[in-house]
């Protein structure tokens, strides 16, 4: 018979084991060399969205405009908001969070949906969770027109600082990859994670400063205000909010760090996501 | 059996294509398609050293394959055949032994895998090739080819969801095809398309065995190994239990499945025909 001590060990296939950075720098090496790859599979899941609506694209845009009126309705009428011209303070943190929200469940569902691909083609699986990444920025940009519309309502509201959006959009580029590749990754293994996902994202909505400032919160409850600002999507929010509706400047400093974080985010996602790799093709 | 190369001739076995040593390929159970987190948990905790975890689809195979070898894969279901494609396409790595290719491998096995539907016919081709790694540039120059030999006219501009099925086997067999692969991968392919496809599949087929490129076909169509290949063997239970010319080997294979028949036959009649009881009333 075989050793089955060696067997039951060692789920894993026996890989030449390498060097942790070795597996990381291969990892990003595929994720930035297969471009070309990426752009196509982009244009697909770009074209596979809303391609059977009958108005298509257009709901990029309309999509966030709804999303802010079923909010602003429920919050002022029943809540009675006192934050003034509560439409674009809400609409300027729902578009950055839905597209981290809409990216996460893409990329989460991104192995599991292509298991006949996996299993006839031989190619670098981490090119999928980051396709759904780069195409939930490209619906990003396009709600940014959505942005323009609101901004016809509060044209006092508006500073050159909104030109900053694509740095704060970079530092939650980051950090939505990194944690893209860890949840693709385990939904292969665990189909359970698709359906925690939901719940947790919604936890973490509105443990976010979306529908509120963290400032409220500071005044009210200050330990619980010290909690909810180490979420990194607290301060990208916060940031966002700063430049297109308090025509100030973006919370550098708190950037920075969830710039340094998500990018170490995003080296042990890249190296969750290529141990993980070898198994999909038996797993899935 | 006796001339397989030496471990340390690597020069040697220049014109060998695929060199399978000491194959093992195993599929872990308990991370099977409906994995949850609760059955895995009660899993270990109930640790059974009784019940097996794991389980080989190929075990202690050898098998080497030389550039114009044209071999076929026989076998009834289950045998291991397709893992084995998947392993020498790269797709599962090996748990056992080792797996060395030379040249290209097409890995478009069942073709048309990779086909997004709501792309057309000739994004499409463009999406296969970035899937398989070649350059924007080649990939153009081959592309009228391929959608000549695919023959599906004005659909190749069309999105890929309208296609027959017989056209969307056709365009993968003729992207996988295009590329001149030095190793060739197919997976119950060829018996795709109407006849006349299929004639000029097989002529296709005869050309790559013709420019020395290896070629493993996984096929329940026996005829077409004795007209294909001059090589093939027969997998069962993850061994392989005969090797040899093709007519040989399919030979050998029929008498077995005979062989097999007549004593199902048999136990389906001791079955048929329960012990005789005395009728109670």
């Amino acid at each position: 018979m075989t050793t089955p001590a060696e067997a039951i060990a060692s789920p894993r296939p026996m890989t030449r084991r390498r060097g942790r950075i070795a597996i990381v720098r291969t990892g990003l090496g595929e994720m930035l060399g297969r471009r070309e790859l990426t752009r196509y599979l982009v244009g697909a899941e770009l074209k596979r969205t809303h391609a059977d609506t009958a108005i298509g694209q257009l709901w990029w845009v309309l999509d966030p405009l709804l999303q802010m009126a079923v909010y602003y309705i429920f919050i002022t009428i029943i809540f009675a908001s006192s934050q003034p011209d509560y439409p674009l303070f809400i609409f300027v943190a729902i578009l950055p969070w839905k597209w981290f929200s809409a990216t996460l469940n893409e990329a989460t569902l991104s192995i599991t949906g292509k298991q006949g691909l996996i299993r006839q083609v031989q190619f670098p699986k981490i090119v999928l969770p980051t396709a759904a990444v780069v195409a939930g920025t490209v619906s990003f940009v396009f709600g940014l027109v959505a942005l323009g519309i609101v901004y016809v309502f509060y044209p006092s509201r508006l500073s050159l600082w909104i030109l900053t959006i694509p740095i704060i959009a970079a530092v939650q580029f980051v950090f939505t990859i990194g944690v893209a590749l860890i949840f693709a990754a385990a939904n292969a293994f665990f189909r359970d994670i698709q359906n925690v996902l939901r719940h947790f994202l919604r936890m973490w909505f509105y443990l976010s400063p979306v529908l509120y400032s963290l400032d409220r919160i500071e005044k009210i409850h200050p330990s619980l205000h010290t909690i909810l600002s180490l979420n990194p999507m607290a301060v990208l929010l916060n940031s966002y909010r700063s430049v297109t509706y308090g025509t100030s400047p973006p919370d550098w400093a708190g950037l920075l760090v969830v710039l340094g974080f998500s990018f170490l985010l995003m080296l042990v996602g890249v190296y969750i996501f290529k141990r993980a790799e070898p198994a999909f093709a038996r797993i899935l | 059996m006796d001339a397989a190369p030496s471990p340390t001739g690597a020069g040697s076995d220049v014109e060998t294509a695929v060199e399978i040593r000491d194959l093992g390929i195993r599929y872990d159970l308990r991370l099977t398609k409906r994995t949850t987190l609760k059955g895995s948990l009660a899993g270990m905790l109930r640790h059974d050293p009784g019940r097996e975890n794991h389980f080989w689809a190929i075990r202690h195979m050898s098998l080497s394959l030389a550039h114009g070898e044209s071999m076929a894969i026989i076998g009834p279901n289950g045998a291991g055949k397709s893992t084995l494609l998947l392993a020498i396409a790269g797709i599962l790595e090996p748990a056992e032994g080792t797996i060395v290719t030379r040249g290209k491998v097409s890995t478009l096995l069942t073709l048309g895998a990779g086909f997004e539907n709501e792309l057309t016919g000739r994004d499409n081709i463009d999406l296969a090739g970035a899937f398989l790694g070649i350059d924007q540039r080649q990939m153009d120059e081959l592309t009228p080819s391929i959608i000549e030999f695919a023959d599906i006219g004005e659909f190749i501009d069309a999105p890929v969801r309208t296609y027959s099925t017989g056209m969307r086997a056709r365009l993968g067999f003729s992207i996988a095809t295009a590329i001149t692969p030095d190793i060739l991968l197919l997976d119950e392919v060829l018996g795709t398309g109407d006849q006349t496809f299929r004639a000029r599949s097989q002529a296709r087929v005869r050309e790559l065995v013709g420019k020395a490129k290896a070629i493993v076909l996984v096929t329940h169509d026996l005829s077409f190994v004795t007209e294909f290949c001059n090589r093939a063997i027969l997998m069962e239970k993850g061994r392989i239990i005969h090797e040899g010319e093709p007519a040989a080997t399919v030979d050998f294979y029929r008498q077995r499945v005979a062989e097999q028949k007549i004593l199902a036959e048999e136990e389906a009649q001791r079955f048929a025909r329960p012990p005789v009881i005395a009728p109670t009333s």
